[in-house]
């Protein structure tokens, strides 16, 4: 009988629960989840009415597949998709890489079953592995006008459509650091690194304690960190090229590489001032979006893809944030404080081997209505919210750090370097970034395991 | 006549079953170890035949020798810890203690989660949890994440890795249990033998059988972890947890040495074989018929 009792409490608790949440519209999900059927999805309006781009009627029916490794576009590449074939006839129809997949493990494997994308979204390494086995030749294609200084050339020729620049530096966040300081921020003023030194120390005597947020994933720290030391020698891909070939051959040592040095000078910097300084190894991703939304910190060293993480973590549209060089010195002349570096990291690669004729030519017609037409210029943009690397498309990003970049980009005050390093290179000398981030490494360690690396290439 | 309806027979049951297995292990091993003499990168159309160039690339990966020697670690440490705890809660669990077909139950459910999932849930309880109550209280084991440090993330992977394992493995000692004779316990007893001489000379040597199969699963799974070792710590402080299978996988297709990955895949398997192979023959060497 007691049991009974107990019973019908515990059922009569759970009822009341439900309609008590049912009534007031409560969910159990967080704000970000994407799930959650309470979020209005916010919809970015294109204007379909003026359409200029000629269509292939032949092509009609075409059916094409793009392979997409760019997990936040997914969405909106549909969308286009959709568009498209309203528009044209052909069918484009976009396949995810699954998180745990490697973009260029998956396009691989769907080669060796026979079965390979049209179109696929790559990074530009992979392109570089793939291009003379696999891909069709793009260089007479009319948007490699359009592009140029963003596209990746092997052997003279062009294999991949640039999707989108990406740009990386110091994320500020503008109100956090003129609440602190009590003055209007001006990022144009800081030049060098004792300058940005001294608004660190600024924004800790104002109470910031720790301000500076340093992710400790690999790629961040082995890719977009390091890769400072080829990417700043002249700011150029052929710098950075360059840098190296000399390094490999031994030609140029590590420890004699002033890059490095400077380098290492502005990432003690950030060590000192990180927020999760007594145990870096240990700092969580979403958090340091938090942490810079919130105002716990005032940099995060990242780049615009940072910008959904931030987003979740409550900032808006039209809030100021942005970017500042990664100081490598206190040369006010030096161009790597007065820029930041913006390279197209995405690439568009077409299969050259089992597809017909016709496939290609849809494909190539989708690029160029990406560049070229009203509407697919509005949906790079605005859709998928990307930094178009054309110069004719004149729609500008909405979010502030794509918004910042984009600025730099048309103000020259962005360099376009991206190192070609061998794929694996993120990875292991990240491995040896972690343990100099987390002190159990001294310089010459670091310096020493990067030696080691290119010796072995 | 007879031999003909063995045909047949052997056909209907046992040829799709052979055709499957050898259309997805068989072949695919015998063209992974013919890989292992070529120098295909998984894109070429031409493969190569290299001799054993890949081999040599193998010796020269010292990376490779140092995940070995930790995965040999790591299998020791869950190995016995599994066994001995499976053991130990199978045997609470036969003695008719109260609820224990819910506990049974509860030890179970590990093993129904991924360890992809399993990873990624461990991650928090080490990273946000653990440091939470660390901070909370002031004890120093939890005052940095345990994944940050190599020590402590090689004993966070061995602690889920048990979490997950033994409830499996309580499943089978516990029916190894049930099927003991309780004559044979019995009369052991009368004639005096108790507590450990009964467990060593009784209970032991009966149990030999569920002991064999549960030392093989966890040989062989702990040998070829790779979902929780990437979910928890991805091989993380700075490649200090990096295990044999995580490796293969990473220089394949990281590195992009698919020759050597393939071939260090082979020689994983080789130890791998051997071992559970010996294991196998030492323990069934042991069993005895009630």
């Amino acid at each position: 009988m007691k049991r009974k009792v107990k019973g019908k409490a515990v059922a009569a608790a759970l009822i009341l629960t439900l309609t008590v949440t049912g009534l007031t519209g409560c969910t159990f999900g967080f704000a970000s989840d994407p799930d959650d059927p309470n979020q209005v999805e916010e919809k970015v309006e294109i204007d379909t009415s003026i359409d200029t781009f000629s269509y292939d009627s032949a092509l009609k029916g075409t059916s094409i597949t793009l392979m997409n490794s760019k997990a936040e576009i997914q969405v909106a590449l549909e969308e286009m998709a959709v568009v498209f074939e309203e528009k044209s006839g052909v069918h484009v129809e976009v396949m995810p890489v699954t998180d745990g997949d490697s973009p260029y493990t998956k396009v691989v494997s769907l080669y060796n079953s026979g079965n390979p994308p049209t179109l696929s979204i790559l990074d530009t390494t992979d392109v570089i592995a793939l291009a003379q086995e696999k891909a069709e030749d793009l260089s007479a294609e009319e948007w490699t006008k359009e592009a140029e200084g963003y596209l990746t050339e092997v052997n003279g020729k062009v294999y991949g459509f640039p999707l989108c620049i990406e740009g990386r530096g110091l994320i500020y966040n503008k109100a956090v650091i003129e609440q602190a300081l009590g003055e209007t921020f001006d990022p144009a003023s800081i030049k060098t690194q004792e300058e940005f030194t001294a608004l660190l120390d600024r924004l800790v005597a104002a109470g910031i304690e720790r301000p500076v947020s340093m992710a400790k994933e690999d790629w961040s720290l082995g890719a977009h960190q390091l890769q400072y030391i080829y990417e700043t020698y002249d700011g150029t891909s052929e710098g950075a090229q360059q840098v190296i070939e000399q390094i490999k051959s031994g030609e140029l040592q590590v420890e004699d590489h002033q890059r490095m040095t400077e380098f290492l000078n502005t990432f003690d910097i950030l060590k000192k001032y990180n927020v999760a300084k007594g145990d870096p190894l240990g700092a969580d991703y979403d958090e340091m979006a938090i942490d810079l939304a919130d105002g716990k910190t005032a940099f995060w060293f990242n780049g615009n893809w940072a910008w959904p993480n931030l987003k979740e973590a409550g900032a808006k549209n039209e809030d100021a944030y942005g970017l500042l060089p990664y100081f490598l010195n206190n040369d006010e002349n030096d161009f790597a404080n007065q820029m930041i570096q913006g390279s197209p990291s995405k690439q568009v690669m077409l299969d050259g081997q089992v597809a017909d004729e016709k496939q290609k030519a849809a494909a190539k017609e989708f690029l160029n209505w990406i560049v070229y037409s009203e509407i697919g210029q509005q949906m790079l943009v605005k859709t998928c919210n990307v930094i178009p690397p054309f110069k004719n498309n004149p729609y500008e990003p909405e979010d502030p750090l794509s918004r910042d970049i984009y600025e730099h980009v048309q103000n020259g005050t962005a360099f376009n370097a991206s190192a070609i390093v061998p794929n694996d290179h993120w990875a292991v000398l990240g491995a040896a970034m972690q343990k100099y981030l987390a002190d159990r490494c001294d310089r010459a360690e670091l310096m020493a395991a990067i030696e080691e690396y290119w010796s072995q290439q | 006549m007879e031999s003909k309806k063995k045909g047949k027979d052997f056909c209907i049951f046992a040829l799709p079953g052979m055709f499957c297995f050898f259309a997805v292990v068989i072949i695919p091993f015998l063209y992974g170890v013919y890989l292992t003499f070529t120098d295909w990168d998984g894109v070429a159309q031409t493969k190569n035949f290299i001799g054993f160039s890949n081999f040599i690339g193998v010796v020269r990966d010292g990376q490779f020798w140092l995940s070995l020697l930790l995965t040999f670690r790591y299998v020791i440490v869950v190995v016995i810890l599994v066994n001995v705890l499976a053991f130990a809660i199978a045997w609470l669990l036969t003695r008719g203690i109260k609820g224990q077909n819910f506990f049974r139950a509860g030890f179970f459910t590990p093993n129904l989660i991924g360890g992809i999932v399993l990873g990624y849930i461990w991650q928090f309880v080490f990273s946000r949890v653990f440091v939470n109550i660390g901070e909370s209280t002031g004890w120093k084991l939890f005052e940095i994440s345990w994944l940050s440090e190599p020590n402590k993330a090689f004993a966070a992977l061995v602690l889920v890795s048990v979490w997950q394992l033994s409830g499996y493995m309580i499943l089978i000692y516990v029916a190894g249990f049930m099927g003991l004779s309780e004559d044979v316990l019995e009369a052991a007893s009368i004639d005096g033998a108790a507590g450990w001489a009964k467990l060593k000379n009784i209970i032991m040597p009966l149990m030999m059988s569920s002991i064999t199969i549960c030392l093989f699963l966890t040989l062989s799974r702990a040998f070829m972890v790779y979902d929780v070792n990437l979910s928890l710590t991805a091989g993380g402080p700075y490649g200090t947890t990096e295990m044999a299978a995580m490796h293969v996988y990473e220089k394949a297709f990281t590195s992009r040495q698919f020759g050597v990955g393939q071939a260090e895949a082979l020689i994983l398997f080789i130890v791998v074989a051997c071992i559970s192979g010996l294991q196998v023959y030492l323990t069934k060497k042991q069993e005895v018929e009630a």
